[in-house]
């Protein structure tokens, strides 16, 4: 027998959470799923429980309230395992596949709501296969919640805020940072959202704190450089920087060489769209959102019906604007299932308009001063490997493309780019840039290249665990 | 690469949970339980996870919440497990750059 709720919300995250208490609260039955075996998230992320500290910071305090908040939403099932696939069956309602220890194989749902984040934009440069590149998102998680520092040296390089909260936590851990590249050219063009920001008080004393770390060390933060190399034999020694055009091209003879074990890449984020790509939801191309989104209604509802998309997974915002989405979402499913009334459903939606209004500005914002620029592809050599999993080069995309492949998915075909264990996740950003770079003469865009087609199973899963999950007739 | 052991204001103490050994390609490692094995393993300075099936490259964790699948190791015999989301267990036994044998 397979379980039916009349919702379910992939990823526990402060969306997925907020959705969850929200619907669950008003009474309908919800089942929330997360891969982690803790609520939270990445943003709201414990540490293991098997760790013991005495003080924790405002964002620790937050989540922890809000995880033990869902821990007791009276009647709500949650279930720590991996999502593979959703299917629609004939009466419309969705086969929710599920692979973990403790899960059952489905579970049925009328309605989903997908809140399932996004990750660091993997910007590929010659080296960054080398052990000793890693993620911004990465690095932070194994400094606050394994209190593990991943080097010992390191240059920081990419764009956008959170540089700053992994250099500064960095610093604290007793690892020196060399550099902190911020590529974008953010001034004196930055200027014009002074007023935004004044707005944003919580963010500018987090940052405030964040810059006296690094003042304090005087680390140096050079606007307008970035990474262009990483080099080692069997893990990074050495770190080449470079002083960047406002399109993001090296400018010769600007080069500096440093002696590190860790780099830092951190180019903001990319929705993390697997789930709602595999089912075909319309896709949108939206480059300061972080890239291809899913087009939604002003409940957050794709163009499949039932079927919501709530947080940095329908286009990067932050923690805030997602759990607000989640509100709204989650209020919006409480209605169209009958626990709420269109009246109180327009009350709750019009208390939190101006807070996610003015979150979409901060969005604004950073989309508009800090998205990576398309020119870091002219930082890649033809031996330089773009896609990881099944190591294909510069050079063979070229190949491709001139054998006539002027699409992402033509390139797929082709090559074998985006079809290894991490399923395109990390390729998928620098081959479209490639695609749209090689073939800009043609007037070819990022949006014309596509993007990866998404299928069953989202994640490599056993085969023998494949083999036995065709549901039962019932 | 190391444990962090000084307090900050940003990454305040912890009382990291009771020893375990685990063993890296035979050879016992320091680990608390709560650690992933990829925290415990860079901890000990090991650093290269897995080698790329083509040009047998060194690989090891990149995006460190289990999506780029670059920390895979062989855990208890089975191949290709995520190291940066496999929490250490009291005699797990590890290894590194294990070629699948079919």
């Amino acid at each position: 027998m397979i379980e039916s709720f009349e919702l379910a919300v992939i990823g526990a995250g402060p969306g997925g959470m907020e959705a969850t208490i929200t619907a669950a609260g008003f009474g309908v039955r919800t089942v929330l799923i997360d891969s982690y075996p803790q609520p939270g998230g990445q943003y709201f992320m414990r540490i293991p429980s098997d760790f013991k500290v005495d003080y924790e910071n405002k964002t620790e305090t937050a989540g922890r309230k809000l995880v033990n908040y869902v821990l007791k939403v009276p009647s709500l099932k949650i279930l720590n395992c991996l999502v593979w696939g959703l299917f629609q069956e004939e009466d419309g309602s969705w086969l929710v596949a599920l692979y973990g220890e403790n899960a059952p194989k489905y579970v049925r749902a009328k309605n989903l709501i997908l809140s399932t984040g996004s990750y660091d934009t993997p910007v590929a440069f010659p080296g960054w296969t080398l052990p000793g590149v890693v993620t911004s998102g990465g690095t932070l998680v194994l400094l606050k919640n394994q209190r593990v520092a991943p080097g010992k040296r390191a240059l920081i390089s990419g764009t956008g805020p959170l540089l700053f909260s992994v250099a500064a936590h960095l610093i604290e851990a007793g690892v020196e940072v060399v550099a902190l590249c911020e590529v974008n050219h953010i001034l004196p063009h930055g200027i014009k959202h002074a007023f935004t920001m004044l707005k944003q008080w919580d963010r500018l004393t987090e940052g405030a704190k964040y810059m006296k770390t690094i003042l304090g060390v005087k680390t140096p933060y050079k606007i307008g450089w970035s990474v262009v190399e990483a080099r080692g034999q069997d893990a990074v020694e050495q770190a080449i920087i470079a002083k960047m055009d406002k399109f993001g091209h090296p400018i010769p003879g600007t080069q500096k060489v440093f002696d590190v074990d860790l780099v830092v890449s951190g180019f903001t984020l990319t929705p993390n769209t697997g789930l709602p790509r595999m089912i075909d939801c319309e896709m949108s191309y939206q480059a300061g959102k972080g890239g291809w989104i899913p087009v939604r209604d002003a409940d957050f509802q794709t163009s499949i019906p039932h079927v919501y998309v709530v947080g940095d997974g329908a286009g990067v915002g932050g923690a805030e604007n997602a759990r607000l989405e989640g509100k709204i979402a989650g209020t919006s499913v409480a209605k169209n299932t009958g626990f709420l009334s269109l009246s109180r459903e327009k009350q709750i939606r019009q208390e939190i308009q101006s807070d996610l209004h003015q979150q979409h500005r901060f969005g604004d914002l950073l989309s508009d001063l800090f998205t990576p620029p398309a020119g870091l592809v002219s930082l890649l050599k033809d031996d330089t490997i773009i896609c990881r999993c099944e190591e294909i080069t510069l050079g063979e995309i070229k190949d491709a493309i001139q054998m006539g492949a002027r699409s992402i998915g033509e390139v797929k075909m082709l090559t074998r780019t985006g079809m290894g264990n991490c399923q395109g996740r990390m390729c998928e950003h620098t081959v479209a840039a490639i695609i749209a770079d090689q073939l800009a003469g043609e007037g070819v865009t990022r949006e014309d290249v596509g993007y990866y087609s998404i299928r069953p199973p989202l994640h490599p899963l056993p085969q023998s665990f494949l083999a036995d999950a065709v549901p039962e007739e019932e | 690469m190391f444990r962090i052991k000084k307090s900050s204001d940003m990454l305040p103490a912890i009382q990291r949970g009771k020893p375990v050994t685990i063993h890296v390609d035979g050879k016992p490692i320091e680990a608390y339980q709560g650690e992933t094995v990829a925290a415990a393993m860079l901890a000990a300075g090991i650093r290269t996870f897995h080698k790329s099936h083509k040009q047998k490259q060194p690989r090891s964790l990149y995006c460190g919440m289990g999506i780029c699948y670059e920390c895979l190791v062989t855990i208890n015999g089975v191949h290709a497990q995520r190291a940066c989301i496999t929490p250490v267990k009291q005699g797990m036994q590890i290894e590194t750059c294990k070629e699948l044998e079919l």
